[in-house]
């Protein structure tokens, strides 16, 4: 029989174009899902032996109504962690409210060598500090924006960045809607508070929490039934930064005005 | 081959397959070069990159450090108003001072004997909760009948546990 000739049927007994198309196919894309796929995780949330971060997630709590504006938060960050002059992973912002018109807000070198008086003839009738720190999200647009996966949320809830591996190309910079991020002038990668990871890892607080005189700065564990901060969140009234932008920030405040954000 | 023979398509299909293990060849040789050990072993991300973070050296040692050799300040400062006023916040982190490895002393702590310290925390400013101890430094000294001197603040209030 001629195969060509045959009106019904092509190539009767051989690959169509299609089923071709069709196997190939599929198995190129099966062999790359095997190449592709992640490795699975070795360790069950343990990292080191002396700390389980599967036990804890880490939040952070700002009572504005207790702040001083002293700035040894900002100079004790500077200190730990080695901040480049003129970046800051944590800053004080000041608010002056008049009865009426703009409210005049500064932050004089993120407030690291204090506040001058105001010399304004605004008739201030409400005037606060409010500290800043990276919100460590848990819906954050720092690290969806990253493109090589160098900035990431480690279990325990802390938002960093992998110094090794950013290009500083600077996304997470313009992504994070808080200014929490810099690009740093020595290494040209991007930086940010680190909730000191070094130190809450190890039992301690972090810098600014341990350093604030007048206890405007606490870190909290979620995980602790005990920890005096999740009873704060359970019963006191608390508010996020820019809570319509869905980041689920995890630095609460306390006292926060409408003025802020 | 017989043009005849079913077999006669086969060799597009080995075509194909060459390509495709060439194709997967190149990307596994590409990944063993470019993708870090540790990548993935928690996330899309370094797992080694939390180890490195966790690796960072603690800088503020905390004021029990301190008493390690100053017991007596630490028991006068304890004691005061100042209790909460860590010994960092003034004298700077403790690892640029002392090795708490062996005990030896690094270099002298920064002792500022200066108005601008204390004012840090106590001039008076409208945005400080009004609760907070504020003071106008050049009415006061006028109200004492003291010089505006860089350390006027010392010659009559001891930091380490004023009043």
């Amino acid at each position: 029989m001629n195969r060509k000739s045959d009106p019904r049927s092509p190539r009767p007994d051989s690959f169509s174009r299609r089923e071709f198309l069709r196997s190939t196919s599929s198995a190129a894309a099966g062999a790359l899902a095997i190449v592709l796929v992640l490795p699975e995780g070795s360790a069950e949330g343990v990292e080191g032996a002396d700390y389980d971060w599967s036990r804890h997630r880490w939040v952070y709590l700002v009572d504005t109504t207790a702040c001083i504006g002293c700035g040894s938060c900002v100079r004790a960050c500077r200190a730990e962690n080695s901040v480049p002059e003129g970046m800051y992973r944590t800053w004080i912002e000041r608010y002056e409210i008049p009865a009426e018109g703009e409210a005049l807000v500064d932050t004089p070198a993120g407030g690291e060598r204090g506040f001058d008086p105001v010399t304004s003839s605004l008739n201030v009738r409400k005037a606060f500090f409010v500290p800043k720190i990276c919100n460590h999200c848990r819906a954050t647009p720092c690290t969806q924006v990253c493109p090589v996966g160098a900035s990431f949320s480690t279990r325990d809830g802390v938002v960093l960045v992998d110094q090794e591996h950013c290009i500083g190309c600077g996304y997470c910079v313009q992504a994070c809607p808080y200014g929490s991020r810099y690009i740093n002038p020595a290494t040209h990668t991007a930086d940010k508070c680190t909730l000191c990871y070094h130190r809450i890892t190890e039992g301690l607080k972090t810098a600014c929490v341990e350093i604030c005189p007048v206890g405007a700065r606490r870190l909290g564990d979620r995980e602790d039934p005990d920890d005096p901060v999740n009873e704060i969140l359970a019963t006191r009234r608390v508010q996020v930064l820019q809570p319509e932008l869905l980041t689920r920030p995890q630095c609460y405040y306390l006292g926060l005005d409408m003025e802020v954000r | 081959m017989d043009p005849e023979s079913p077999l006669i398509h086969t060799k597009h299909v080995f075509r194909a397959a060459i390509l495709l293990l060439a194709v997967i060849g190149s990307l596994l040789l590409g990944r063993s070069l470019f993708v870090p050990d540790t990548w993935g072993e928690f996330g899309w991300y370094r797992g080694a990159a939390v180890a490195e973070h966790r690796a960072r050296p603690v800088r503020h040692l905390g004021d029990e450090s301190c008493a390690m050799c100053h017991d007596a300040e630490f028991a006068e400062h304890a004691a005061g108003v100042h209790a909460a006023v860590r010994c960092e916040l003034c004298h700077g982190p403790l690892v640029l001072h002392a090795n708490l490895e062996d005990g030896e002393k690094i270099a002298d702590m920064p002792v500022r004997r200066s108005r601008e310290l204390c004012e840090l925390c106590h001039r008076k400013l409208d945005a400080r909760p009004a609760s907070f101890p504020q003071i106008d430094v050049r009415e006061h000294l006028t109200e004492q009948g003291a010089d505006l001197t860089p350390d006027a603040c010392f010659d009559c209030h001891d930091p380490h546990s004023p009043y």
